[in-house]
């Protein structure tokens, strides 16, 4: 029977934004599922609820996305399916609304002729995306995308007021008040992901992010990254990671957790397993979800919270 | 008689690539690969580390215009370079990598550097290289970095009739090298131009922990050359050391890694493997894979398949 999980980041989510996580995890396991109860596959309903936390401010993707050091919105997404071990990811995009689409994009289209280049941007280096500074929005221009055929159609019907570029800190005064830099040990890595099983037997798997907030110009973290984001593999299952990105990618994280699922190990056992490893190991810490074909799913984390959802037997968990 | 026991560490196993090398060029893609071995197993005979040894090993591949790393890499689809490299520390699992950078002449130094001096793990294309620009590592120009060889293999895959995934799997190769130190510490480096004609941003296997590239003291060390989309599909590098943490030889995990990237996703490959103890194998599923090994004073290399040759260092 079919299954989909989906996280929306592990980390120290603040109370203030835990209704409204644990609310968009829920809508984007319903969004899946409703593709996967319609016959689609595993990458369809994947994607499909990687685009609905993409599109929601509340998440570290797309839309909500933090700034790296020069203000500025860079992401990084990665699709993968577990039949033919087809993957696509891309890393430090720009004014794209969906990167997992666009992974799924060059996953599909890459070896055909290239699509006609965008048309240019008016302001090639402003934000074109709402970016979330803990609880507060930035407000941006308003949103565009390059890529037509990618954009969600809400992006195209937002109009915000104009973005404070301060470099580095939260600018002042009116919708900033109250703006207040978490400190580096507690950074918010609220990636998004989701895996997923279908009726065919298929798996997949899809990330997202926006990456840590303040980190340097063009920096990749684990979630674009093939065996450490994620990874899915019929034979073995499908993994999506959150965490602190380096520690993920030192320990190639979803690639551990399949390593123990294929040894027989239950997909909660090969998390907390591989989890607890990369805390002793590398001092990080994170969190995954992961199904197995036989249907056998978990979420499961070493952070103070993850926000997380699942579909199994017509019954939602979170 | 008496016997003198010659300690199996240190060691170094350095590639020049996995592929099809047109029979020209095979002599001089061995030579610079036992260059590259002599001068990392003496960093390493010193009582230098694992690092440093593979990274100057592979610094010396890039400098060599007749791979495809550094000076001499694969033009992409608008005929400039860009180019991804990694680096491992096995001890600590800290890594660095840099993706679809321009303009530096060893990538593989930039790539350290992002192990050492900033707490992420990989940048990527001007990001890096306005971390390159904080670290005063010089620009080079473009022009320094391109040979007549890539020029002649990009306008040939400009015509539309060539296909240019056959016409260049591996035909140029991605350079690597793995070690162990006489403290038992492991390392690995790994150093691209990609795929020639790629895409802009195009990136391989190279610079992705666990693909190109991977080092644990706890199981080895491993670098990979080939077709970096289906290294990338079976995570390589990672997937040999599960099969040595399972208690199998590099060689074995080699082989069996390589047979299922064939069997799976029907790409060829590459690679070279150490163990802590310093047991090392250089195998590879394609039709040649220059590369050198420096072990217990005697270098070994070879290009073709079952080929060993061995002399002093």
């Amino acid at each position: 029977r079919p299954v989909i999980v989906v996280h929306g980041g592990a980390w120290a989510v603040p109370d203030a934004l835990a209704e409204v996580s644990v609310a968009g995890v829920k809508a984007a396991t319903r969004a899946g599922n409703v593709t996967l109860m319609r016959g689609g596959g595993a990458l369809d309903a994947v994607e499909v609820a990687v685009r609905t936390m993409e599109d929601d401010p509340a998440f570290d993707a797309g839309h909500g996305a933090v700034l790296n050091t020069d203000g500025e919105v860079e992401l990084d997404a990665l699709i993968m399916e577990g039949r033919t071990l087809a993957t696509g990811a891309v890393s430090s995009v720009r004014n794209i609304a969906n990167p997992v689409s666009l992974a799924r994009a060059v996953m599909e289209k890459v070896h055909s002729p290239p699509p006609p280049p965008p048309p240019p941007l008016p302001f090639p280096h402003a934000p074109l995306f709402c970016a979330a500074c803990l609880y507060r929005l930035f407000t941006c221009e308003r949103v565009k995308t390059s890529s037509a055929h990618l954009a969600s159609p809400r992006a195209e019907s937002v109009t915000l007021p104009k973005l404070h570029r301060d470099r580095g800190s939260c600018p002042e005064g009116g919708a900033m008040a109250g703006c207040n830099p978490t400190p580096v040990g507690s950074w918010a890595h609220d990636t998004v992901g989701a895996v997923a099983l279908d009726s065919c037997g298929n798996v997949a798997s899809a990330t997202s992010t926006g990456g840590i907030r303040y980190k340097m110009v063009g920096r990749v973290g684990d979630s674009p990254v093939i065996g450490s984001g994620g990874y899915a593999d019929n034979r073995s299952g499908a993994v999506s990671c959150t965490g602190h990105g380096e520690s993920i990618l030192k320990v190639t994280l979803a690639r551990l957790i399949l390593s123990h699922m294929d040894r027989g190990k239950a997909a909660c056992e090969a998390v907390e397993r591989s989890l607890r490893y990369m805390g002793e190991r590398v001092q990080g810490g994170g969190g995954a979800v992961a199904v197995a074909p036989t249907g056998d799913w978990t979420a499961c984390f070493t952070t103070e919270r993850m926000a997380w959802a699942a579909i199994h037997g017509g019954i939602l968990h979170y | 008689y008496s016997i003198t026991l010659i300690p199996m560490l240190p060691v170094v196993v350095v590639h020049g690539g996995a592929g099809h090398i047109p029979k020209d060029r095979a002599e001089i893609s061995c030579v610079g690969v036992k260059e590259a071995a002599r001068a990392a197993y003496s960093i390493l005979r010193s009582g230098g580390s694992a690092m440093d040894a593979v990274v100057e090993a592979v610094a010396m591949l890039e400098n060599n215009p007749v791979y495809n790393a550094g000076r001499g890499s694969v033009l992409n689809v608008t005929g400039e370079v860009e180019m991804d490299a990694l680096v491992m520390d096995g001890r600590t699992l800290a890594s660095g990598a840099v993706s679809a950078v321009r303009r530096v002449a060893n990538p593989i130094r930039l790539a350290r550097l992002v192990m050492e001096k900033t707490s992420h793990l990989c940048l990527t294309a001007e990001g890096a290289s306005q971390f390159a620009r904080t670290m005063g590592v010089p620009e080079v120009p473009e022009e320094s970095l391109i040979t007549d060889y890539a020029r002649m293999r990009w306008k040939k895959n400009l015509d539309p009739d060539t296909n240019p995934m056959e016409c260049q799997t591996g035909k140029m190769g991605t350079v690597g090298a793995v070690a162990v130190d006489l403290e038992g510490n492991v390392a690995c480096a790994t150093s691209t131009g990609g795929m020639t004609n790629k895409m802009e941003g195009r990136v391989g296997d190279t610079p992705c922990v666990g693909c190109g590239g991977y080092a644990d003291n706890h199981i080895g060390a491993v670098s990979s050359t080939g077709h970096g989309e289906t290294i990338m599909k079976v995570t390589l590098s990672r997937l040999i050391l599960f099969h040595m943490e399972q208690g199998k030889s590099p060689e074995e995990a080699s082989d069996e890694a390589l047979a299922y990237m064939k069997e799976r996703v029907h790409g060829l490959g590459g690679v070279v493997v150490v163990d802590p103890k310093g047991v090392w194998s250089a195998h590879f599923s394609s039709l040649q894979m220059s590369w050198a090994a420096a072990q217990q004073e005697q270098l070994h290399y070879g290009l073709y398949h079952g080929e060993d040759f061995t002399e002093p260092v």
